[in-house]
């Protein structure tokens, strides 16, 4: 079924901007113009923030925070092997994936493990990255209560996904 | 964070830092060039979607929620959130952040201290609602799954759930962070 979604998108705005006479080749060029000045103005944060995230992981701080908080996270009925991707998260998309990746071959895709992990990474962001992106072209350096408030959405939503999980 | 994991570095293994660092922006390079093909589909795509009249259609749908949520009135602020969120909702993590600058450069007063819609769009793209978690599920089948979306449905309570809980949540720190300032 998914594997259609898109297609159906494409051809449907394509037909709708035949319908109210669109040029669609000019009109698309002129779109693509817009994506390397993009680029380029959120480059310096991507990679900022990559250089972080790959520091944090390689000292081995996020491992020895998971095993730190895993008692607390077990409490609130978070699997120890998942503590790692729940902090993994909000920093890194690539690094998650891999590591949901891992998770999958190693418990198998259709154990509790797995499929709890996938509706964890469903339902999160990478909030510290997009954040940054975000807010690339302006000036804004106090964002409030923001961050905090996406970070404890997350970690209610990983809660229940591991509730809905044993349910579904 | 970076001086402690610096730190951390110097003491484990002193060589590795300046390594980590370079091949981290080398990564960062080749995601930002994918990201650039990326973007000049999906930008492609969005102009003709402007163009068309079809991102107003998919506002004036949107928009009585929008002005609920968000309480801006900016019309053109309005469709740009309203696709953002569409995107996101299909999954279309890649559509939806080129929009979701787009509407935040539109909401910037220039100030240093993020208003109120802004946070909103912040906090709400990072619960957001999935309809359809694609790269998840591609990811499932991969690795042998016979049933690859039965996590579906649990995503979408989730993020339906998280996300009301973020929109009480930002209101209610609103509250008090006004009241306070008072």
């Amino acid at each position: 079924m998914s594997i259609y979604i898109l297609p159906i998108i494409f051809i449907f705005v394509f037909c709708y901007a035949f319908c109210k006479k669109v040029n669609a080749y000019e009109t698309f060029v002129k779109g693509a113009k817009k994506a390397i000045p993009l680029v380029v103005d959120i480059f310096p944060y991507i990679a900022s923030i990559m250089i972080a995230v790959a520091l944090l992981r390689a000292s081995g701080i996020t491992e020895s925070l998971a095993t730190l908080f895993s008692p607390l996270f077990n409490f609130l009925g978070i699997p120890s092997q998942l503590v790692e991707l729940v902090f993994l998260r909000p920093f890194t998309g690539s690094g998650s994936y891999a590591l949901l990746n891992d998770i999958l071959l190693q418990y198998g895709a259709d154990s509790y493990i797995s499929r709890c992990a996938c509706v964890i990474l469903g339902c999160s962001e990478t909030i510290f990255y997009v954040t940054a992106i975000y807010l690339s072209k302006t000036k804004i350096k106090k964002l409030l209560y923001a961050i905090p408030v996406a970070l404890i959405c997350s970690l209610v939503g990983s809660i229940l996904a591991c509730l809905l999980c044993k349910i579904i | 964070m970076i001086i402690v994991s610096l730190v951390f570095l110097t003491i484990k293994n002193p060589s590795s830092i300046l390594n980590e660092m370079l091949t981290s922006s080398a990564s960062a390079f080749t995601l930002s060039l994918e990201l650039c093909s990326v973007y000049v589909v999906w930008l492609g795509i969005l102009e003709i979607v402007d163009a068309s009249g079809l991102s107003e259609k998919i506002a004036t749908l949107m928009r009585p929620l929008i002005k609920k949520i968000f309480k801006v009135d900016d019309p053109i602020t309005q469709q740009l959130i309203a696709m953002n969120l569409s995107a996101n909702m299909l999954g279309l993590g890649n559509a939806s952040t080129p929009l979701a600058i787009k509407a935040i450069n539109h909401m910037d007063t220039g100030n240093q201290t993020a208003s109120f819609p802004i946070i909103m769009l912040i906090v709400i793209n990072a619960t957001s609602i999935q309809l359809l978690p694609t790269t998840i599920i591609a990811l499932r089948e991969k690795a042998g799954s016979l049933s690859s979306a039965d996590i579906v449905l649990p995503t979408l309570i989730t993020t339906v759930f998280t996300t009301i809980l973020a929109i009480i949540l930002v209101n209610l720190f609103s509250k008090i962070y006004n009241w306070r300032k008072k």
